[in-house]
C-alpha cells in the first residue's frame, strides 16, 4: 500500500486532497427525463449514474436480468425490479459486462431490497416498480451512488416512501495486516482507494442511525469495524442533506414556473 | 478392493423431497431425489402420460454429454416401469446426485468435465428405483440392474461382476443389464467389442445376480427385491433395510 | 415449475409472536445453532456438512491447466454452486435464481477474494501450467441458513483436499499419481466461515442466528458477516430489507467472531480425527516407504 499511507501520515491529506471526513462534490438533478415517470442524475465526485424510474404499472413479461425486490407481481405488495446497465465507456479497462454478471446483479438486488424496505409498496398491490440505473462513469462508491440516484428517481416519480435512502463508502487507512491503533476512518473513497484500502458501503434511512444495507468486501479487523460504520453513517446523514437540497430547490423551481398544480405555494414545502 | 464390498442402502434421507435414498455399492455413492407427480414444464407436458425426468449430477466438474447419454438411457428405462399414464400432463423428476465413485489410483483423471463412467449405471438405477419407492411413485415392477466385464487377462477370459475403474480400463467389453422383478429383461447396455456367445454368457450371470429366486413371497406389498451383486445374502440384507424402514415408519403412525 | 408453498398467515404469525417472546419453534436460544455436524469423505476433499435438516456436500477437486493469460503467476480456484431440482423443485437447471446468485456471490467473497486460499502456491510454471482447484457445491436438502452450511462445507472440503505431488526436475515437470507418492494438501492461509443473522420485528430489533427455511420467509431483514478465528472480517452482506440499528450490527459483529472460533475448533478436531483414521492401518507407512526409494 505505498499510495496512502505514506503520503496520508504526513500532511492528513487524501491523493485527491480531501481531508479524512470530506465527501466529494456531489452534484444531483431530478426530472432529467421528461418521458420518464421518476429520473435522476447524480454524480459522486467521476462516479455518474443515471436512473429512470417506471411505475407503479401493471407488471409486464418480466424483463431479462432484472432481480426483484419485495414481493411477487401477484401478491399485496408491489415488487420493485432493478435493472443496472454498466457502460462499457465507464471504467478505465473497458471490459464487457454481459447480463449474468453476478456482481451487478448483486447490487441490483441490493437496490431493490434497499428500496423495497423504505418505499410503501403495500399502497400498490399487484403492481411494478422498474428502476433502471445506467452506470456512465465509474470511480468508487458505485453502490452507494446507484443508491442515492434510485432515490432521488423514486422521490421524482412521486411514489410514497418513508425518507431517503442516503448512501456513502468508508474505509480505513489501516490494512488488514497491520492492527494498528492510530489508522484513521476515512469518507467516501475513490476507485484508488477502494482497491487498496479496506472499505464498506453504508445506507442509512433518513436522519436515524438505521442501517439499511451495509457491503464490505474486503479483509479488515474487526476493531476497525465501528469507526468505519461510525463515519459511514456520518457521511449518510451528509448525504441526505445534499438530496434533500437537490429536492427542495427543485421543487422551488416547479413552483415558480407554474408548472405545480395552482394552490400549491412556496410556503408548502416544509 | 471395494468391488467386493456389500451394497448399503438408506431411505427417505433428504426430508424436504417427496422421496429419496442413499445408494451405495462397489465404492460407488449416490444419492437420489424424487419429486413427483407435479406440475409439468409447458414444453414436458404430455397430455396422455407423465414426463419422467432424470437429471444426473456428477461429484466435480459440470456434466456433460456422457451425463446426458446416461440420463436418456434411464429416463426410457424408468419410464417403462413407471405407470406413467396414471399421472397425464405431470412430472415426475428424478435427480440423481453421484457422491463418491472410486478413483483410479494409478491415473490422475481430468475433473472439469465430469466423466462418469459407463460402470456407475447399476448404481444410478438402483438409487432411482429405491428413491421411486419411497416416494410412492405406483410402478408395474421393482428393478435390479447390475454392470458385468469381460476381461482377457493373461490370455484367460474371465466375466467380472462390478468391475472396478482398473477392470474398465483393461476389459474387451462392459455390460449393464437390468431386469425387473418379473424376470424380464429392461435394459441392456453394451461397450465395446464381444461376440454373441460372450453376450450370452454375460447375460446368464447378471441374470443369476439380478433375479436370484426370492425366497418365498411372504404378502408384503412391495416386492423389495433390490439385489445388486454378491449373492442370495445380499437380497435379504437389503430387503431387511427396507422392511425396518417400513417398520419404522409404521412404528411412528 | 412449481413454486415453494408459502407459509399461511397464521403461521407466519406464530413464528413472529415466539420470536418476540424469545421462543423459537424448535426451542433454541435466539443465538444458538442447530448442531452442526461435518462427515469427511474416504476421498480427499469430500465434505458434507449438515445442519439441522439443511444438508450440503462440497466436493473439492484439481486438475492441471493453464493459467489466465492476464495472471500468469496465478493458479486458477473456482467455486460452482448451482442448485439443482435436488434443492427444490422450485430450482431449474441452468437459470440461477436470485438465492443461487447471491450465494455464489458470499461463498466468493469470503473464501476466495479473502485469499484463503493461495492461488500463487498453484503455479507450477510461470504461464504455462498451473493447478486449476475447484470446489463444486451441491445442496442436498435445504432447511435455511444455507449459507453458513455451504461456507462451511466449502472450507472443509479445501482444507481436507490434498492434491497430486509434482516435482521439477530440469524443467521436466512430473505429476505424481496418488499410488507413486502421498498427495500433498493445498496451501491455505486462513479460514473464513459465514454467520447469518435474520432480523425480525417493526425495526429489526430481533436478531437470530441459523434461521430455519420457515423462520428465512419471514424474516424482514439479514446480514450475513463473515470472519476468521483471528477476528478478521472478510466479507458483510446486509442487502437491503428493513434498517437495523448501526449499534446491533456492531453487537451482531461481535457475537459472530465467537461463533466462527467455535466452527473453526469443530473443524480442527475433525481434520485431526480423519487423519488419524487414515493413519491406521499402516496405509501411510507403507506409502512413506516408497517415498524413500
Amino acid at each position: 500500500m505505498p499510495l496512502d499511507t505514506s503520503t496520508y501520515s504526513l500532511a492528513l491529506l487524501r491523493v485527491d486532497g480531501r481531508r479524512w471526513n470530506e465527501l466529494r462534490r456531489l452534484h444531483a438533478q431530478i426530472r432529467t427525463q421528461a418521458a420518464a415517470d421518476g429520473s435522476s442524475y447524480l454524480e459522486m465526485g467521476h462516479t455518474k449514474v443515471m436512473c429512470v424510474v417506471t411505475g407503479p404499472s401493471e407488471p409486464g413479461p418480466r424483463r431479462g436480468g432484472g432481480i426483484g425486490g419485495g414481493a411477487g407481481g401477484q401478491s399485496k405488495d408491489a415488487e420493485v425490479v432493478v435493472n443496472i446497465v454498466i457502460a462499457g465507456f465507464s471504467s478505465v479497462d473497458r471490459k464487457r459486462r454481459g447480463r449474468g454478471d453476478k456482481r451487478t446483479q448483486e447490487m441490483q438486488s441490493t437496490v431493490a431490497n434497499a428500496l423495497a424496505a423504505s418505499l410503501h409498496t403495500h399502497l400498490f398491490p399487484h403492481s411494478q416498480i422498474n428502476v433502471s440505473l445506467h452506470v456512465l462513469s465509474q470511480d468508487g462508491s458505485l453502490l452507494a451512488a446507484l443508491i442515492n440516484a434510485a432515490t432521488l428517481a423514486c422521490v421524482d416519480a412521486g411514489i410514497p416512501m418513508t425518507d431517503y435512502v442516503a448512501a456513502c463508502t468508508a474505509g480505513s487507512t489501516s490494512t488488514y495486516a497491520a492492527n494498528d491503533e492510530s489508522a484513521d476512518p476515512l469518507l467516501d473513497l475513490n476507485h484508488q482507494e477502494e482497491q487498496e484500502l479496506p472499505s464498506l458501503t453504508v445506507a442509512t434511512l433518513g436522519d436515524s442511525d438505521r442501517v439499511v444495507v451495509l457491503v464490505c468486501e474486503s479483509r479488515v479487523q474487526i476493531s476497525r469495524l465501528e469507526g468505519m460504520l461510525a463515519v459511514g453513517v456520518d457521511g449518510c446523514k451528509q448525504v441526505r442533506e445534499l438530496l434533500d437540497r437537490v429536492v427542495r430547490e427543485k421543487g422551488q423551481r416547479m413552483i415558480l414556473e407554474g408548472t405545480v398544480e395552482k394552490g400549491t405555494g412556496l410556503n408548502d414545502l416544509d | 478392493m471395494t468391488a467386493t464390498s456389500e451394497p448399503e442402502a438408506a431411505l427417505g434421507v433428504l426430508p424436504r423431497a417427496d422421496g429419496s435414498a442413499k445408494y451405495s455399492h462397489a465404492g460407488y455413492t449416490v444419492t437420489a431425489a424424487v419429486n413427483g407427480p407435479i406440475e409439468a414444464q409447458r414444453k414436458d407436458e404430455n397430455p396422455y402420460e407423465a414426463h419422467v425426468d432424470v437429471i444426473v449430477r456428477p461429484a466435480a466438474g459440470v456434466g456433460g454429454t456422457r451425463e446426458r447419454h446416461l440420463e436418456s438411457i434411464l429416463q426410457s428405462s424408468l419410464s417403462h416401469i413407471i405407470l406413467i399414464k396414471n399421472f397425464p400432463r405431470s412430472l415426475i423428476q428424478i435427480v440423481l446426485q453421484v457422491e463418491d465413485s472410486p478413483e483410479n489410483d494409478y491415473v490422475n483423471t481430468k475433473l472439469v468435465q465430469g466423466n462418469l463412467n459407463f460402470a456407475i449405471m447399476p448404481a444410478l438405477f438402483q438409487t432411482a428405483v429405491l428413491a421411486l419407492l419411497s416416494a410412492g411413485v405406483p410402478m408395474r415392477a421393482t428393478a435390479t440392474a447390475t454392470a458385468v466385464a469381460v476381461v482377457f487377462h493373461d490370455g484367460v477370459k474371465r466375466t467380472v461382476v462390478d468391475p472396478s475403474p482398473r477392470e474398465i480400463e483393461i476389459a474387451r467389453s462392459v455390460h449393464v443389464l437390468a431386469f425387473t422383478s418379473h424376470d424380464e429383461l429392461l435394459l441392456a447396455e453394451s461397450e465395446g467389442d464381444f461376440i454373441v456367445k460372450e453376450w450370452d454368457e454375460v447375460y446368464e450371470t447378471a441374470k443369476k445376480i439380478c433375479c436370484h429366486s426370492a425366497p418365498a413371497d411372504d404378502g408384503m406389498q412391495m416386492a423389495l427385491d433390490e439385489e445388486a451383486a454378491a449373492g442370495p445374502d445380499m437380497r435379504h440384507f437389503l430387503r431387511s433395510t427396507m422392511e425396518s424402514k417400513v417398520a419404522a415408519d409404521l412404528y411412528w403412525k | 415449475m412449481p413454486r415453494e408453498a408459502e407459509p399461511s398467515l397464521n403461521e407466519k404469525q406464530f413464528v413472529i409472536q415466539a420470536l418476540q417472546e424469545n421462543l423459537r419453534l424448535d426451542g433454541r436460544e435466539l443465538e444458538q445453532y442447530r448442531p452442526l455436524e461435518l462427515t469427511l469423505g474416504d476421498q480427499y476433499g469430500v465434505a458434507d456438512a449438515t445442519l439441522g435438516k439443511t444438508r450440503v456436500l462440497a466436493k473439492a477437486s484439481a486438475e492441471l491447466t493453464v493459467p489466465y493469460t492476464d495472471r500468469p503467476l496465478d493458479g486458477i480456484f473456482t467455486i460452482a454452486t448451482e442448485l439443482s431440482p435436488m434443492t427444490s423443485p422450485a430450482f431449474e437447471l441452468n437459470r440461477p435464481t436470485e438465492t443461487e446468485v447471491l450465494l455464489s456471490r458470499l461463498l466468493e467473497k469470503t473464501v476466495r477474494r479473502s485469499n484463503a486460499l493461495d492461488t500463487e502456491s498453484l503455479c507450477l510454471i510461470a504461464g504455462q501450467k498451473c493447478w486449476s482447484v475447484r470446489v463444486d457445491v451441491h445442496v442436498l436438502s435445504h432447511d435455511g441458513n444455507l449459507i453458513d452450511a455451504a461456507c462451511f462445507a466449502v472450507v472443509s472440503a479445501l482444507r481436507h483436499f490434498k492434491k497430486p505431488d509434482t516435482s521439477m526436475e530440469g524443467g521436466v515437470l512430473t505429476v505424481y499419481t496418488a499410488a507413486e507418492r502421498e498427495p500433498v494438501p493445498l496451501s491455505w492461509l486462513h479460514s473464513p466461515f459465514c454467520v447469518t443473522w435474520s432480523f425480525y420485528g417493526e425495526q429489526g430489533e430481533i436478531a437470530v442466528l441459523d434461521a430455519t427455511w420457515l423462520e428465512e420467509q419471514v424474516r424482514v431483514g439479514s446480514c450475513t458477516i463473515s470472519l476468521n478465528r483471528h477476528g478478521e472480517i472478510c466479507q458483510i452482506s446486509k442487502l437491503g430489507g428493513t434498517p437495523v440499528e448501526a449499534v446491533a450490527l456492531l453487537q451482531c459483529s461481535a457475537v459472530s467472531l465467537t461463533k466462527v472460533k467455535e466452527f473453526s475448533t469443530y473443524l480442527d478436531e475433525k481434520l485431526a480425527e480423519d487423519a488419524k483414521r487414515r493413519n491406521k492401518g499402516g496405509l501411510l507407512a507403507e506409502l512413506s516407504a516408497e517415498n524413500d526409494r
